[in-house]
């Protein structure tokens, strides 16, 4: 096709216009790389952004997130009053059960109340609870995380452990003015200190984005059996120390997994802990807190 | 014949339909379902939304509308910034490209060529991440979100198709 005559202009025009595009393109393109690459070297700009980003979508996401929770609601609801009967059966005997744990309980209480005078033993301070909704579950096939629809105004700090009435969830990796993003102890990026509550062996939970996340860096003497319990030891400062997390599972492979208490897909609400605004002041510098936490 | 003010501005707002569209898919993808499972492989609606206008629309969906929805989509899900802005580039790309193969052939054609293209974008997806955290991961729930969104392509095609019959057909 040749361009008769006329306007050299447009004859011009056009492949810079092409060529613009073709740039644009290329230009986009290592933008997104950028990106990347920055978001790799933990640049907080890129978080203050995107953090700003989550906070102006955020009500949109609660509101949108709201009818989801509805019908799964009454779902659950429909479900349960199916198998009442069966439901109140087990309750009742599980209360009988309860009762008597009660009373053990009370016992243990006053009896521990008195040793620890006795000792002049200083408890652990009482942290502090903030309640939010799940107004985000990841999309993404690599990755496991949630927004909730709490932030920095009421009190949210990165670090921060986020808690279901089951277990431990995961914990504030950003947050937002009025949101905040949660990682959970699945995510391939989740690595959180925890003890064995029987042996008293410490490890590593090291989520690899399975269901079930696994326990490294066990001693090698360790004697731990499927169905120990899970707790976090506090090592690090930043979690209290005995929050429950889940189950040992062992594989025929030599690999110990746990069985998380928390069931992730029902996750609806979380309450994030607030620990160390009412821990002691320390010198920080990223050195250990053992003495002030165990 | 000069367009009115009113013409112009109704005009304006049909050409952000596609880009309104795609943030609107962007928000509807995060909502949590509460369904076991489904988290992981939850179709990717914002990738069918541009496989689709890229082919049909491409003057109302430009590569930088396209980056700003992937970027977007990155934030909000909680991925690496950049990644899906990445993949939602090449498939523009490649359907600008291609578009003439799929435009008024049949359905079916199209939705082969979705499915290519959500596997590759899977894959893409699965190979950035592995490199972003230096861990080989398990690429099973690329595959299955692959595959959960070339099963609901065809849902939400007729959704645009009825979208570009009724609003987009005079601009």
């Amino acid at each position: 096709m040749k361009p008769r005559g006329g306007s050299s202009v447009l004859r011009l025009a056009l492949p810079i216009k092409v060529l613009i595009q073709r740039f644009a393109f290329l230009f986009l393109i290592l933008a997104a790389f950028a990106l990347m690459l920055l978001s790799k070297a933990e640049t907080s700009a890129i978080e203050k952004v995107s953090n700003v980003v989550v906070d102006i979508f955020a009500p949109l996401m609660d509101g949108l997130s709201q009818p989801a929770a509805a019908i799964s609601d009454a779902v659950s609801a429909v479900r349960q009053l199916a198998n009442i009967h069966a439901e109140n059966d087990r309750l009742r005997r599980e209360n009988a059960r309860l009762l008597a744990w009660q009373e053990t309980s009370r016992r243990l209480m006053a009896q521990n109340q008195a040793l620890m005078s006795l000792l002049e033993y200083k408890p652990d301070p009482r942290a502090k609870y903030i309640a939010a909704r799940v107004i985000g579950d990841s999309g993404g096939a690599f990755v496991r995380s949630m927004l909730i629809n709490s932030g920095r105004r009421d009190g949210l700090t990165k670090g921060q452990a986020a808690m279901t009435g089951h277990g431990l969830a995961g914990r504030v990796t950003s947050a937002g003015l009025r949101s905040a993003r949660i990682l959970l102890i699945t995510d391939i990026n989740s690595r959180v200190p925890v003890i064995v509550q029987a042996s008293r062996d410490r490890a590593i939970l090291a989520g690899d984005n399975s269901q079930l996340p696994r326990l490294v860096f066990l001693p090698s003497n360790a004697s731990v059996n499927s169905g120990d319990i899970v707790v976090t030891s506090g090592h690090g400062g930043i979690f209290p120390a005995g929050l429950p997390i889940g189950r040992i599972i062992r594989s025929d492979d030599g690999v110990v997994r746990v069985n998380p208490f928390v069931r992730f897909e029902k996750l609806e609400f979380v309450r994030v802990i607030d620990y160390a605004s009412v821990l002691p002041e320390t010198s920080g510098q990223g050195g250990p807190h053992e003495v002030a936490l165990e | 014949m000069n367009p009115t003010l009113a013409q112009r501005l109704d005009r304006a707002a049909r050409n952000v339909v596609p880009a309104m569209l795609g943030v609107l898919l962007v928000l509807l993808s995060t909502i949590p379902f509460y369904i076991p499972g489904y988290g992981p492989m939850a179709a990717n609606l914002v990738l069918m939304a541009v496989f689709y206008w890229s082919i049909h629309r491409p003057d109302l969906l430009s590569p930088v509308t396209v980056f700003l929805i992937g970027l977007l989509q990155d934030v909000l899900v909680g991925m690496p910034p950049g990644m899906n802005a990445f993949v939602l580039l090449l498939v523009r790309t490649l359907a600008v490209s291609q578009g003439r193969v799929f435009r008024g052939r049949s359905f079916i054609i199209l939705w082969w060529g979705f499915g290519i293209v959500a596997l590759a974008s899977a894959f893409i997806v699965w190979a950035l991440s592995a490199m972003y955290v230096f861990t080989l991961l398990d690429p099973l729930p690329g595959l299955f979100q692959a595959g959960m969104t070339t099963a609901l392509f065809p849902f939400l095609a007729g959704l645009f198709t009825l979208m570009q019959q009724k609003l987009l057909s005079q601009v």
